[in-house]
């Protein structure tokens, strides 16, 4: 080696200094062009009378949350019967009279719908409109609409009057004062339609919320499970009772506490059994669904919360589904393969396999 | 070394400086905000406030107008929704919110507050 420092040298190393600084350079203005992915990008809005909420990784995340945010607004302009002009709107309206062409979207949500009646023996009814809207959970004043009202519409209830034709994307209902009412499977068709832009979309992972529905995509920028936390019925706390962990799929709760109103001494609750009428008395207080399909998960939730345990267990290994069962002795049942971490100390957890 | 190729001009120290500058801004930038947890306060959607919990000193109540008014307390370390107008307070009942992950919704007002931050063994969602 030549101790000597030549003119020629101190330029070479001047020139690899500065290229290092360069190089420095570049990767900084790289780290302030794309901030640290670990964070995630979220997004809030709302639709389907929820809180809607996405937290996405990787690359192209804002364009993605802004696509799958159109895409839930586009569904619930299609499938709400209060939303004037929506598929369901015009399908109710024609109920008794025409078959009507609707939205590709639309039919395949309505036949997932019937497709969980049929599997429930019409635990889960999307017809159930007639009674559902005399109770009107969703309004700012439920009331008990009187047993002789019920007696009444009842008979308008049952999704074999629901008739789907997937060839040319019709669908009728039977008799005037037929009704499809979508709240127990939107929220979940909602996720689906978030995921599916998820998918085609750039982003390495994303988790969206509609309500009490959660689909996720991808993966965390850990590799890690996805953690969705499962409400304690009793105590409205942060951390819930505890936690489940998933790669992939959706998760929907059905629970008695969600949406209640107290008239004399009687305490109502949103889950109506469309064969009696009434709120669903099975000894449950909240069901929660694991299933690839965020529309099935939603509507298996509330079919299984009127079903029962004992009944929803051929239905969920049919369907190829799991669920996480709360009842009303502060007992969990696991059902099928669900990887879940107890927090909550005031519940015991059994497992029951599929 | 009167070369004609010193190893530093003044120039060059200029740039070096400023490149350091930079250096110094974007790592600022990108170093995760180690988990410190901020408060993020939205109404119909839009950001109304964001605030880091642990520079909190006084405590504060802002008031969100609409038609269904909605009242957040701002503590040092925590956020809370102590009022609404709305029927059933389900945002009140939520109680304090502490942690990152953590949310408050008042669906009726269209209003939610959140804690976002590096979330530590937490979790990604709830479902209930």
């Amino acid at each position: 080696m030549n101790k000597n420092i030549a003119p020629s040298s101190i330029k070479k190393w001047t020139a690899v200094a500065g290229a290092v600084v360069i190089l420095l350079a570049a990767i900084l203005a790289s780290m302030l062009l794309y901030p640290q992915s670990s964070q995630g990008y979220e997004a809030t809005t709302w639709a389907m009378g929820s809180y809607i909420q996405q937290t996405l990784y990787g690359s192209g995340t804002e364009e993605a949350a802004t696509q799958a945010s159109s895409a839930v607004n586009e569904l619930e302009n299609l499938i709400s019967w209060r939303v004037a002009d929506s598929d369901i709107e015009k399908l109710n309206s024609a109920a008794g009279a025409d078959w009507l062409e609707l939205d590709e979207r639309t039919i395949n949500i309505l036949e997932q719908a019937v497709s969980v009646a049929e599997a429930t023996d019409g635990a889960y009814d999307p017809t159930v409109l007639p009674i559902s809207s005399l109770w009107n959970f969703d309004s700012d004043e439920p009331a008990f609409p009187g047993d002789d009202k019920i007696q009444e519409f009842l008979p308008f209830v049952g999704y074999e009057f629901l008739r789907i034709n997937t060839e040319d994307n019709t669908a009728s209902l039977r008799n005037h004062g037929n009704g499809v009412d979508l709240g127990g499977i939107g929220k979940g068709a909602a996720c689906d339609a978030a995921l599916k832009v998820y998918k085609e979309s750039s982003i390495s992972g994303g988790i969206i919320a509609v309500g009490g529905s959660i689909g996720v995509y991808g993966e965390k920028p850990d590799g890690t499970d996805w953690r969705i936390s499962v409400r304690d019925p009793d105590e409205d706390t942060q951390d819930g009772l505890g936690v489940l962990s998933l790669k992939e799929g959706c998760v929907s709760t059905s629970g008695s506490y969600e949406k209640t109103f107290i008239e004399g001494d009687n305490t109502y609750h949103h889950l109506l059994d469309a064969k009696t009428g009434y709120p669903a008395e099975s000894g449950l207080v909240s069901v929660t669904v694991v299933h690839e399909s965020g529309a099935i998960s939603d509507a298996l939730a509330t079919a299984c919360f009127i079903l029962g345990l004992e009944d929803s267990l051929p239905v969920l290994k049919e369907l190829g589904a799991s669920a996480l069962f709360i009842d009303e002795e502060h007992h969990i049942t696991i059902a099928g393969d669900l990887e879940f971490e107890q927090i909550s100390t005031a519940y015991t957890v059994s497992r029951q396999s599929l | 070394m009167n070369s004609r190729f010193p190893l530093f001009r003044k120039r060059d120290l200029l740039v070096f400086l400023l490149a350091a500058v930079l250096a110094g801004v974007g790592f600022w930038q990108w170093i995760p905000k180690s988990g410190a947890p901020v408060a993020v306060i939205e109404q119909d959607g839009q950001e109304v406030r964001r605030v880091e919990l642990d520079s909190i000193v006084q405590p504060e109540t802002l008031i969100l107008e609409g038609e269904i008014s909605v009242t957040v307390l701002l503590e040092p370390g925590q956020v809370s929704i102590i009022h609404s107008d709305c029927p059933d307070q389900i945002c009140v009942n939520t109680g304090t919110l502490t942690r990152p992950g953590q949310c408050a919704v008042c669906l009726p007002a269209r209003v939610a507050v959140r804690i976002v931050g590096k979330i530590e063994s937490g979790v990604d969602g709830m479902t209930g």
